[in-house]
């Protein structure tokens, strides 16, 4: 049992990296500031991902469909219809959850296993054609610009008003998903992963348990996507290919499948490490590489699992004691 | 004594095999049913058509007079009516009390939105039902496990934990499927403890498959056989002991 002292220490922990990272900007210059923003996108970007592949043990490979969706959503409000970017995240969450619904819906039909994720790849991939082919609204090759804006007097350009935007929002979403992982509700969705026939027995309605994560996963990401329209200020198809699918799936294993810690370390570290191999010009990816490989065959339940080990504070409970 | 399930002219036929022929029987409050039969019986059938997992044919089950036939095997099991599974229902990956608390599931409060905020009206049902859950796992001293994997317990652990889990939420009827199979004869006599006093003393209606003989003799009020799907004897543990078409059902013609 965490003891009293274990939990407030845990909360202490959870809200002491985000105030901390409050000051980053004050160490940083622009450049490492602009890398900073991209970790917490991916941040949630992992996070969406983790919940769907790992805690309801779903074959399905929508994210980078549901990302797509939320940053070209977010791009197109704001460059043809005039919205503020700020008020285009939440519509890109909403629009990522209906993603979230449409890939749900082939695992309700029973589309499992490998099935389900070939058919959520195209999913993807439909979703790229998409952007491609429908140019009056989405540019095209050319992607969209996002337009020129100014919140609080300073412009969206500048990467230190991004990053106290992204890390709000990062800060929310990470929040609200601990909240669902830890109550009836996360209980339900890894009951469903490892058991979904006596799940049913138990009076869980697994089809809504299963919807329900899509859903919430597709509205994280989707969020993400929005951010990272105005993160690089310019949306183009191919940020939403293969490669992006492989590198999230890459942070999620890397970190700890199914674990919220490693969603967050899998993220922040693959984000931070092709920086610093920089280092050795032709060279990065077979590093990169080579690291991912190594951490996996050391760790195969990822880096979350190695806090875990060092201290019962990093272990991750979904049921929560305190009101 | 109150009925509380009315199993009806059950039938069950997955093209032109039929699994479970016209089974009829009635399930008091207290009282421990077994179903014994050789392998192909229809036993296993006949839990499935009860918990909705297998649509039946024909025929009927009904709870308190409520019909259950209609329903899917979540809605069935808030009605009331749950079950354990013969090769393990628990979630390996989550704690034993995770465990219990998924049993406890249509009992926790708050909406989904409740539950994302964070509000406290979630979190306090949540808290509840964590030391009801605790109490449970107390009363079958099992409350030091409580953070244990449930992967990580011994097999007669592992059943007792489904069996906590599966009357968490106190239902009326209860089904064991094969309760006791793989246990140490320590662990049986516990089994058998804990379902007399899930009978005798919570009134709970048991429908029980098992295999072990001593068991189901010992445990059961009334016995019913079946062979190849169908219905061929019904009676008192001594009843079944002498009866002839039993005795082939097993053995074979004499």
């Amino acid at each position: 049992m965490p003891s009293s002292r274990q939990r407030s220490l845990r909360t202490w922990l959870f809200w002491a990296v985000p105030v901390l990272l409050l000051l980053t900007p004050l160490a940083t210059n622009a450049y490492t500031q602009f890398i900073i923003n991209g970790m917490l996108i991916s941040i949630l970007v992992t996070l969406g991902f983790t919940l769907v592949i790992g805690n309801l043990g779903q074959l399905a490979f929508a994210n980078t469909a549901f990302f797509g969706i939320g940053a070209y959503a977010s791009a197109i409000l704001s460059a043809k219809m005039g919205l503020p970017w700020i008020m285009t995240i939440p519509l890109a969450g909403a629009l990522g959850a209906l993603g979230g619904f449409l890939a749900s819906s082939a695992a309700l039909r029973g589309i499992r296993s490998y099935y389900l994720a070939i058919i959520t790849l195209a999913f993807g991939e439909l979703m790229r054609w998409a952007y491609l082919h429908t140019k009056p609204l989405t540019g095209g090759t050319d992607g969209l610009p996002l337009p020129r804006e100014t919140m609080f007097g300073i412009s969206l350009s500048d990467d230190t008003l991004k990053f106290y935007i992204f890390l709000a929002v990062t800060v929310v979403l990470v929040k609200a998903t601990l909240n669902l992982l830890r109550s009836r509700f996360g209980r339900a969705v890894m009951a469903v992963r490892e058991n979904e026939v006596a799940t049913a027995s138990l009076a869980i309605p697994t089809a809504r348990v299963i919807l329900t994560t899509f859903i919430w996963s597709g509205f994280v990401v989707g969020c993400a996507g929005a951010l990272f329209a105005r993160h690089v200020g310019h949306v183009f198809p191919e940020s939403f290919g293969m490669l992006h699918l492989i590198a999230s799936f890459a942070m999620v294993l890397v970190g700890g499948l199914g674990s919220v810690l490693g969603a967050v370390l899998g993220a922040v570290i693959l984000t931070a490490l092709p920086e610093y191999l920089r280092a050795f010009p032709g060279m990065e990816e077979l590093f990169f590489g080579l690291i991912v490989a190594a951490v996996l065959v050391a760790m195969p339940m990822g880096l979350a699992s190695l806090l875990r080990r060092l201290s019962p504070i990093f272990v991750e409970r979904y049921y929560r004691e305190e009101s | 004594m109150t009925e509380l399930l009315q199993v009806n002219g059950l039938s069950v036929r997955f093209s032109g095999l039929t699994a479970l022929d016209d089974v009829s029987f009635t399930l008091e409050e207290g009282a421990v049913r077994a179903v014994i039969g050789p392998n192909g019986a229809g036993k296993s059938t006949l839990f499935n058509a009860i918990s909705g997992y297998v649509t039946p044919t024909s025929g009927t089950v009904h709870l308190k007079g409520q019909e259950l036939t209609t329903l899917t095997p979540h809605e069935i099991a808030e009605q009331g009516v749950r079950r354990t599974f013969q090769n393990g229902g628990l979630f390996p990956e989550l704690t034993v009390l995770e465990n219990v608390l998924t049993g406890l599931h249509a009992q926790i409060e708050g909406s989904f939105l409740d539950i994302l905020l964070g509000r406290s009206k979630a979190l306090k049902s949540e808290a509840e039902n964590i030391h009801r859950a605790r109490e449970l796992l107390k009363l079958m001293s099992m409350d030091h496990m409580a953070d244990t994997r449930a992967g990580d317990l011994s097999g007669g652990q592992q059943r007792i934990v489904e069996i906590v889990r599966t009357v968490a939420s106190d239902p009326p009827v209860l089904l064991l499927d094969e309760p006791a199979v793989g246990l140490s004869p320590v662990a049986r006599a516990q089994m058998m403890e804990i379902i007399h006093r899930l009978a005798g003393e919570k009134g709970v209606g048991i429908l029980l498959i098992e295999h072990a003989v001593e068991l189901v003799m010992a445990a059961a009020d009334r016995i019913l056989v079946m062979a190849a799907g169908a219905r061929i004897a019904e009676g008192t543990p001594e009843e079944i002991r002498e009866d002839r078409a039993v005795l082939e059902a097993y053995l074979g013609h004499s």
